[in-house]
């Protein structure tokens, strides 16, 4: 569960979405208040310490799917199957433009 | 512009961290199909834009508009399909070939390098050379691949209006 964090997007499965290199500001506050919902971009905890930025796109009760935006090109629920909103760590709440180096 | 600031202030602060946002976990997913398709395109493209005739050497206005709509429209998918082939080849070279492969086939990096020029000079001039040049290189990069998953391959006719080969697996 993150507070306020800033990531730096590595790979191509959110394009045209988010760029590579492109940096995103997430938090979990907005899901404290409310469920996450089908169009949120979120970050998901895929193994210990490695996180995955996708997209919600189904939402079955307390389970949901996600997927990239771009399809082709997309490690996601297709294969991992449907997570839960512990799962969730945050919520995309801001990108940068793209490929600003903030660094 | 204050916001502006702000949020370079917000980012500046805060450490970075991956998101992976990629199918390279890995998944294991990759083709060099795209790639020659996208370079296919190109030699088509060119191939139309040279085949573009005009009625005589000073064309009425209206067939002059048909004719330059016809070439941006070519140049712009031409253009996108160069672009495309260095995008597929670079998470190729960048995320599936890995350094043993090189060492198996120390050829690849030259290849890799000039796919990139072939794609840049393809996009940069209407030339039918460059753009059949960028197909083959980019199939010899497909038959690596391949003969890195142990894959026979085979270079047969394609399907596409293009005329030319396309390498698929066995």
């Amino acid at each position: 569960m993150l507070l306020l964090s800033r990531f730096i997007i590595s790979g191509h499965s959110m394009e045209p979405t988010l760029q590579q290199g492109q940096n995103v500001l997430v938090s979990y506050i907005p899901y404290l208040f409310v469920k996450p919902k089908i169009d949120d971009m979120v970050l998901i905890r895929h193994e210990e310490n490695r996180f995955l930025i996708k997209r919600i796109t189904k939402i079955d009760g307390e389970k949901y799917f996600v997927g990239g935006d771009n399809k082709k090109d997309s490690m996601d629920s297709r294969r991992f199957g449907w997570i839960l909103k512990k799962d969730i760590a945050g919520k995309v709440i801001l990108k940068a433009q793209a490929l600003v180096s903030y660094v | 512009m204050i916001r502006q600031k702000l949020l370079t202030v917000i980012f500046k602060i805060l450490p970075t961290n991956v998101a992976y946002a990629h199918c390279d976990i890995p998944c294991g997913i990759y083709d060099p199909h795209l790639a020659q398709m996208a370079a296919h395109t190109v030699i088509r493209m060119t191939s139309l834009i040279n085949d573009l005739k005009a009625s005589s050497s000073e064309p009425l206005f209206d067939e002059r508009k048909k004719i330059i709509s016809q070439i941006s429209r070519l140049t712009k998918v031409k253009d996108e399909h160069a672009e495309l082939v260095k995008h597929e080849v670079r998470i190729l070279w960048g995320d599936y070939f890995k350094e043993e492969h090189l060492k198996q086939y120390p050829e690849l990096n030259d290849l890799v390098f000039r796919t990139m020029k072939l794609a840049s000079k393809a996009r940069q001039e209407v030339n039918i050379e460059a753009a059949n040049e960028l197909l083959d290189t980019v199939q010899e990069i497909a038959q690596i691949f391949w003969k890195t998953k142990n894959i026979k391959s085979a270079k047969i006719k394609s399907p596409y209006p293009s005329g030319a080969t396309i390498v698929v697996p066995k």
